[in-house]
């Protein structure tokens, strides 16, 4: 049961590290006026993904994705997950990148990016090594340090609000469905974590649900807080909506005067713990599929990350970035749709045939 | 064993290494920290900017002023930096006073707001004011007031609620986002020095999309307070036979659309305590004398605002519902001259 706790938080974390520095913007070029729907349809279609990745994890109780990849044959494994990994990496690097540029930008001018890369680095590197029951109870304490102050944020930010830059009408034809943004935004979240967990599958499907509302509710806030400060026209000129939107907070009184450094520090934490996650997800892949004698994971996830480092080293700026981080994500959104579908239909099929069997 | 001693180890040394934070970092008395920032134009070419920067090593809390002159903003703070003793560190602003020839040409203004905003070095929360003065001279005038604080200017915007009603403060974002509002223009703070305290209040300046409309005195101000709900509480009003005081305000609207006009009925409800009075005036009389006065203090200012066509009130905002969101783009021009405002005052003792 606390495990099950421990997922949901990390769950939750992961979705939050995805949801503040590129999200907002996609959304508001993807759209002018009803901004909810986007976020509702996204999570919709996540939703359906999901729920099509749980049914298809089921047929196989006790085994996690690599382990039914490894069942169909080690080919399988290779030709579907070799890509995930290199794609996941991708995510790591430019991830880490833009994080460390942000943070950068907002407690630490005058150091270069790579000292602060380094650092990330480093605690996700060693985090992930250290396995998934560290990654689960390291999970526990970030959501306690980070929640209460996005929180704290969220409520502060109220201060500014305008409550008439947003109408929200319903704006019918689902133009943004076709629009090449969308796919990348698809590809804000890590629901692919949960066939990797073993007991991530096994828990009840409402409890994910009520896990995933609530992160489409921090989506929710992290796009129309903005929208609430600047309105439309402005955010879509603002490099960081949100951040600028936590900087325009001004509550002189209270001792906390520099929200931004709040906003800052809870953004260190969950992308520590979202790219260890990613890193540890890599590195066992790698293992379980190659079963190199003298790999073990540690080495995997060592050797995977000074790719994404060096990766994230030689880019050389920052919408460059933005644009390769957009790609990776696009290329994410792929693997969901073609991971769960496969394993559910894999799961379906060889169950059918199996009953079929026996019938006989 | 020995292994993970070892990699223990490294561990507490490289976080030796990497956690210590320092990097060129100054220290705080090694650092100017300027709290006002003058920006004007020379000639109509060059720059100039002033920082007003205290002294905290004195005990009576001097302050100086620097002034450098520079092609662009950007060049003008470098010159600053380069002939400075310390570093400048901008982080703690507090207020921007720009001069108003610098406000009139639109393109320059614009670009001025887009580079404080987008600065990472000062805080986009800094509130804005305008002078018709030297710049430096209202920067330095705090230097020659008897018992000021070097603070003096942020905590002139700074009061608190109640104390200084009719002055009112707009932060950069604020005027950043008015740049790109179609519904709503905005206020800013006019000031010059003054002979005996460091600044006096003339009123506000109205900007439309970055662009300099004119300047409206305190009371028309006070107006644009009541309709952006800010709070008026210790407001005064001489109504020559009596003087009253607000003690609360509240304002209503109601929107429609009549025939493609938009109408606007709003009902502001003014508690108010009467501070003094002639004989034989009855409360009657100094009610219907506040109401008449502030409504045609409204009338005027709007029809003012409608022919320069600045949404001064942000009436427009209130029709994202009603209009479509293309339409509202022209809202300035096409909707707000236009514009029907059914405005009742009801006042009342507390």
């Amino acid at each position: 049961m606390t495990h099950r706790i421990q997922v949901g938080m990390l769950f939750i974390i992961m979705h939050l590290s995805f949801s503040y520095l590129i999200y907002p913007d996609l959304i508001y070029r993807l759209t002018k006026t009803s901004h909810w729907e986007v976020i509702l349809c996204q999570g919709l279609m996540q939703l359906i993904l999901l729920w099509i990745y749980y049914k298809g994890l089921n047929y196989f109780p006790d085994k996690n994705v690599i382990e039914i990849y490894l069942k169909i044959g080690k080919w399988a494994a290779i030709i579907f997950l070799t890509p995930y990994v290199i794609n996941l990496i991708a995510i790591v690097g430019f991830n880490l990148r833009l994080h460390a540029e942000v943070i950068n930008d907002v407690f630490l001018p005058r150091t270069p990016y790579w000292s602060i890369l380094i650092l990330l680095f480093f605690i996700s590197v060693y985090t992930a090594i250290k396995g998934l029951d560290t990654i689960l109870r390291s999970s526990v304490i970030i959501f306690f340090i980070v929640i209460p102050l996005i929180f704290f944020n969220i409520f502060s930010s109220f201060t500014n609000f305008d409550l008439h830059s947003v109408s929200p009408v319903w704006d019918s034809p689902l133009k943004f469905l076709f629009n090449i943004k969308y796919f990348y935004l698809m590809g804000f979240s890590s629901f692919l974590i949960l066939g990797f967990i073993s007991s991530g599958a096994n828990s009840n499907f409402c409890q994910i649900f009520a896990v995933f509302v609530s992160v489409v509710l921090f989506s929710l806030s992290a796009v129309y807080i903005p929208l609430f400060i600047f309105g439309q026209e402005t955010v879509t000129t603002l490099a960081y909506p949100f951040l600028e939107a936590i900087n325009s907070v001004d509550i002189s009184w209270f001792i906390f005067n520099r929200q931004t450094m709040v906003f800052g520090i809870s953004l260190v934490g969950l992308v520590i713990l979202a790219n260890a996650v990613l890193l540890w997800m890599s590195g066992h892949i790698m293992q379980k599929t190659y079963k190199w004698k003298t790999m073990e994971a540690a080495y995997w996830i060592i050797l995977l990350s000074v790719i994404a480092f060096v990766v994230a080293l030689v880019v050389p700026h920052q919408s460059l970035v933005e644009k390769f981080f957009l790609w990776s994500t696009g290329a994410q959104t792929y693997f969901m749709i073609i991971i769960p579908s496969f394993i559910f239909l894999y799961g379906s099929l060889s169950k059918g045939g199996l009953v079929g069997y026996d019938k006989k | 064993m020995i292994k993970s001693k070892v990699s223990r180890l490294s561990i507490v040394f490289l976080s030796i290494l990497f956690l210590s934070g320092c990097w060129d970092i100054k220290d705080i008395n090694n650092r100017s920290l300027p709290l006002v920032l003058g920006i004007s134009k020379e000639n109509g070419q060059e720059y100039k900017l002033t920082l007003q920067i205290p002294i905290p090593k004195s005990d009576n809390q001097i302050s100086r002023t620097v002034t450098e002159k520079g092609k662009t903003v950007t060049n003008a703070l470098g010159h600053i930096q380069t002939n400075s003793e310390n570093a400048i560190d901008y982080s703690q602003v507090q207020l921007i006073v720009i001069q108003k020839n610098l406000a009139k040409n639109q393109q320059e203004f614009r670009d001025l707001i887009k580079f404080l905003m987008g600065s990472e070095d000062i805080p986009s929360r800094a509130l804005v004011a305008i002078t018709d003065d030297n710049v430096e001279n209202v920067l330095s005038n705090i230097n020659n007031k008897l018992g000021v604080n070097a603070s003096a200017i942020y905590d002139y915007f700074n009061k608190g609620t109640a104390w200084a009603p009719e002055l009112f403060s707009t932060p950069i974002w604020e005027v950043y986002r008015s740049q790109f509002l179609s519904t709503k223009d905005i206020a800013v703070p006019a000031v010059r020095a003054g002979k005996d305290t460091v600044l006096v209040f003339e009123g506000s300046t109205i900007l439309r999309q970055g662009q300099f409309i004119e300047t409206i005195g305190p009371k028309d101000s006070q107006m644009i307070n009541v309709f952006n709900n800010k709070d008026v509480k210790g407001y005064t009003e001489n109504l020559g036979f009596a003087s009253i005081m607000v003690t609360n305000s509240s304002i209503q609207s109601k929107i429609k659309m009549n025939n493609n006009k938009p109408y606007v009925t709003s009902d502001l409800r003014l508690k108010i305590h009467i501070l003094e009075r002639k004989q034989g005036i009855t409360n009657k009389k100094i009610y219907e004398k506040i109401e008449r006065l502030t409504e045609r203090r409204f009338y005027n200012l709007l029809k003012k605002t409608q022919h320069s066509q600045s949404d001064i009130f942000g009436f427009g905002q209130q029709f994202q519902h009603v209009i479509s969101y293309h339409d509202l783009k022209d809202w300035r021009y096409k909707y707000y001259p236009d514009l029907k405002v059914d405005f009742k005052v009801h006042a009342n003792l507390e």
